[in-house]
């Protein structure tokens, strides 16, 4: 039945396949191109920042003028020129405070257009269900962020990371970098020195987060970097669920996307992360397109902790992305499971990490990734079990799919296992869509390209699964979008 | 650093900063900067009793399995101790070939200190093994690098054994260079029982032509420090590869392999199976990589790498990689790393089998799945032999 839904959707889907690749005109505030110490101060100063956090700026800054960029993904691209890009883009109108009625009209136009429910009261009507609060950041800044009240009555703290350093400094200097320290690579000092907005929560002890969280990410202007940075902490016994979503307009130039992602989950506690990633991809020849290097990492701190990544990457000309779990709480436990797809020209070099320090730590990995058209899907990973992670356990499973011969899948694990009790199981696999399979569908009077969606949507189904119900059928029909085109 | 302007670039790369250090992918867990403790000058002449020679030779357990013997003794060919082969069809030039594969570091050491080595011609079927036995003696620390070069002409067959064995500290670095002709078929076992000082460094570079069957088996059980590299070219379609191996370590032994399978044309059939087992502080590393070229449709690769840990302290890391650009195919790869089952343990133990025992039987159980891909019948035995007694022999070494 989910199957037949999926190919009317698919059918719904106009010509034009990147629909969100429209321009919002509005006036712009724009830091001045390049970047240097003055730059990260007159972000810190846009962002009324106290001291401390613009000198742990300059110190992120100071670390990554040293630094190197990394050349070890298997993805390959012109040299970027960081002093050639706008560090901060807020639209004009936002200088006031942040209450939906004083949201300019053309933005919210723009969060309608994308299908993002940011008035509550159309959603508690049930205009638009189910019930999530968000927080939708443009450019560098966040615009509005919905639900805080009755989040607040929960005890659940969730608002932009900026407002987060004025009102909740105590939690933000303690957890900030406690997982990505600034110098950590390349990407997140460059992050730590110019982050501009992102989403902060923090879910106190024993509470169940009372709806999903969610942050929607759009970047705009040209020429401009888009640097979000994300903590999100689960205080003892607590649980929550955090989806973020990305778009960006069509243009044929190339726009940077360097976030950092710090989940902290205590003692008992779990942080279900979600993402789907429609990056605007870049043209078929593969011109423009978004980069998108991003460090996101969780650490299991406490005991029985567990951190469960799902990531749908679809979009992006460049993905440089792995979600790891630090498993230092004993008995923890991580998750990623992921879906990639590239067509045209992009290129993907995504995975995870699993790094098992406490004791009955276990994890799962479960990747799919999609090749079509000249694109490159890379899967790599580490899983690795310290010398006193006894009885770790992992099963990493990654699959490629190759449609069409010009594309490329590649994998690249690493297992490390410096214990006898851990018990490693990885498995991979590559393959083609088979051709019985296509011809029986076919033969069933589907159209290729439905049987090929068909095809599709049930090899990634293990991961399907473990993705919010809302997301679900929204990734089958992406599905279906990003892979128009790559047969016959 | 002592650095002369008239070395080569090789002999710099060996003697001077450029060693293989682990940030270069390759050597990610492999640091020769450190695990080379010591110089090994090369082209050092030691002096060899041809007592104390035959001593060495008679410790080769292929020994009696092979007529025809090619020994080299301290990295130099030694005629009085070879037995030539007879047969018309295979023909031995004493003769240091050139390396015609790509720079590495290995090989780079190999092109500056090489010494001596052999052309091997095989021109039809040949049914007795021939062997070629590398003795070190003990001696001064140095290092003793042999290059050889074998030829399987078009639908010849052959069975190849390569055993590297000997006392004191040395470093001893081998380089084959293996053509296998359209429609012929070869065997070889490599057998690593070096020194327990010893430091082994090796890499093969073997191209396949159509139609060809490979059956390639190596035992690391020897040396301190080993490094392996083997390149596997697929050049015409339909040839059949299978790449094996074993690992037997214990005290503070390193071993690392990597392999690199090159699926250059369409329908050929790759397999890699390695079955390490590491006791006490013994590092084991696997590195597999895959690569189907674009066109090479109807690849059929699976790579497989298992570990069986004995000690909180031993270590296995893999990295089974995969590099595909061609659509009709079917890869795969699998890695396991875990300790004795105990269960298997528990049931042996309650059938009257004492515990040491028991684990020697579970231990050969493990590693005879890699000894199985060997077509040699005798081969097989002397390995099956030689992993049974390992447990025991080298916890009693240890005391």
């Amino acid at each position: 039945m989910a199957d037949l839904d999926t190919i009317e959707l698919v059918k719904d889907i106009d010509v034009d396949k990147y629909k969100y690749g429209f321009t919002t005109e509005i006036e712009t505030e724009l830091a001045p191109k390049g970047l240097n110490e003055d730059i990260v101060a007159f972000i810190s100063n846009k962002k009324n920042e106290p001291q401390w956090m613009l000198d742990w700026r300059l110190e992120a800054y100071r670390r990554w003028i040293q630094m190197t960029e990394p050349t070890w993904a298997k993805v390959h691209y012109p040299k970027i020129d960081f002093q050639d890009l706008h560090y901060y883009a807020a639209p004009k109108s936002m200088s006031g405070p942040k209450s939906l009625d004083e949201v300019d009209p053309e933005l919210l136009r723009t969060y309608e257009k994308l299908g993002i429910p940011l008035r509550e009261r159309e959603v508690l009507a049930g205009v638009q269900t189910p019930r999530v609060a968000v927080d939708a950041v443009f450019d560098s800044i966040s615009v509005v962020t919905t639900f805080k009240d009755e989040l607040a009555k929960a005890g659940v703290i969730f608002c932009s990371i900026s407002e987060a350093v004025r009102e909740h400094p105590e939690l933000v200097k303690k957890y900030l970098g406690s997982v990505v320290p600034q110098g950590d690579n390349f990407y997140a000092a460059l992050n730590s020195a110019v982050y501009t907005d992102g989403s902060f929560v923090y879910v106190p002890p024993n509470t169940r987060c009372p709806m999903e969280l969610s942050t929607y990410f759009r970047i705009n202007e040209k020429k401009t970097g888009q640097f979000e940075r994300t903590l999100i902490i689960a205080d003892k016994g607590s649980y929550v669920s955090y989806l973020e979503g990305c778009t960006a307009p069509t243009r044929d130039e190339n726009q940077l996307h360097a976030a950092v992602v710090e989940l902290i989950a205590l003692d008992d506690a779990e942080i279900k992360y979600s993402t789907v990633q429609n990056w605007y991809p870049g043209d078929k020849e593969g011109k423009g397109g978004v980069y998108n290097f991003v460090t996101k990492r969780g650490d299991c701190r406490g005991k029985n902790a567990k951190i469960s990544w799902t990531q749908v990457e679809t979009g992006s000309a460049i993905t440089w992305k792995y979600p790891s779990c630090i498993l230092r709480g004993d008995n923890s436990r991580g998750e990623f499971y992921s879906i990639a797809i590239s067509n045209g020209r992009q290129q993907v070099d995504s995975g995870t990490k699993m790094i098992h320090l406490g004791k009955n730590t276990s994890s799962r990995i479960v990747s799919k990734g999609i090749a079509a058209g000249r694109s490159d899907n890379t899967y790599r990973g580490l899983v690795s079990a310290h010398r006193k992670a006894t009885n770790a356990r992992n099963f990493t499973q990654c699959d490629s799919l190759l449609i069409g011969d010009k594309c490329g899948a590649h994998t690249v694990p690493y297992i490390e296992a410096k214990t006898l009790s851990a018990h490693f199981e990885h498995e991979a696999t590559t393959s083609k869509i088979s051709d019985d399979q296509l011809f029986y569908c076919q033969s069933r009077g589907l159209s290729q390209e439905e049987a090929v969606t068909l095809i599709v949507n049930g090899f990634v189904r293990d991961v399907l699964q473990q993705l919010p119900m809302e997301f679900m059928a929204e990734t089958q029909k992406l599905i279906g979008i990003s892979l128009e085109g790559s047969v016959g | 650093m002592n650095i002369a302007v008239n070395k080569t670039l090789a002999e710099l790369a060996y003697d001077g900063m450029l060693l293989p250090h682990p940030r270069l992918e390759d050597w990610k867990w492999t640091n020769l900067r450190v695990l080379i403790d010591r110089p090994y000058p090369p082209r050092l002449k030691v002096a060899a009793a041809p007592k104390e020679i035959e001593r060495l030779l008679k410790r080769d357990p292929l020994a009696k399995l092979a007529q025809a013997r090619i020994v080299f003794v301290n990295g130099e060919f030694a005629e009085d101790y070879s037995n030539l082969p007879t047969d018309g069809d295979v023909r031995v030039r004493h003769h240091l070939a050139p390396i015609t594969a790509e720079a590495e570091p290995v090989l780079d050491m190999n092109a500056a200190f090489a010494t001596g080595g052999v052309e091997i011609e095989i021109a039809s079927n040949i049914d007795a093994p021939v062997a070629i036995v590398h003795v070190a003696t003990d001696g001064e620390a140095r290092t003793i690098a042999t290059r050889h070069r074998v030829k399987v002409a078009d639908g010849a067959s052959a069975t190849l054994f390569e055993t590297h064995l000997g006392e004191g500290a040395y470093l001893a670095n081998s380089v084959v260079d293996i053509t296998v002709g359209a429609n012929a078929k070869l065997d070889r076992v490599k057998l690593e029982i070096e020194s327990s000082s010893a430091i082994h460094l090796a890499h093969a570079v073997i191209t396949l032509g159509a139609n060809v069957l490979l059956r390639d088996f190596t035992l690391t059980s020897g040396a301190r420090v080993n490094r392996q590299n083997g390149t596997l070219a697929f050049k015409g379609e339909n040839a059949d590869g299978k790449i094996a191996g074993s690992y037997l370590l214990s005290g503070r032994q390193h071993a690392d392999t990597r392999l690199v399978i090159d699926h250059q044309v369409p329908k050929c059939t790759s397999r890699e199976l390695f079955k390490c087992v590491m006791d006490e502080n013994a590092r084991g590393v696997f590195q597999g990589k895959a690569i189907v070229r674009p066109g090479a449709q109807k690849t059929d690769g699976k790579q497989s790498s298992h570990a069986l840990l004995l000690s909180e302290t031993a270590e296995f890391d893999a990295k089974p990689e995969l590099e595909i650009y061609a659509d009709d195919v079917a890869c795969g790869h699998g890695a396991t790393s875990g300790d004795i089952d105990h269960n298997h343990l528990f049931y042996l133990q309650s059938r009257g089998i004492p515990e040491a025992e028991a684990k020697s039987m579970l231990i050969g159980a493990f590693v005879g799945e890699a000894f199985d891909t060997i077509s040699h019948d005798g081969v097989r035995d002397v390995l099956t032999r030689f992993a049974g007694k390992w447990l025991v022999n080298h916890k009693e070494e240890a005391r």
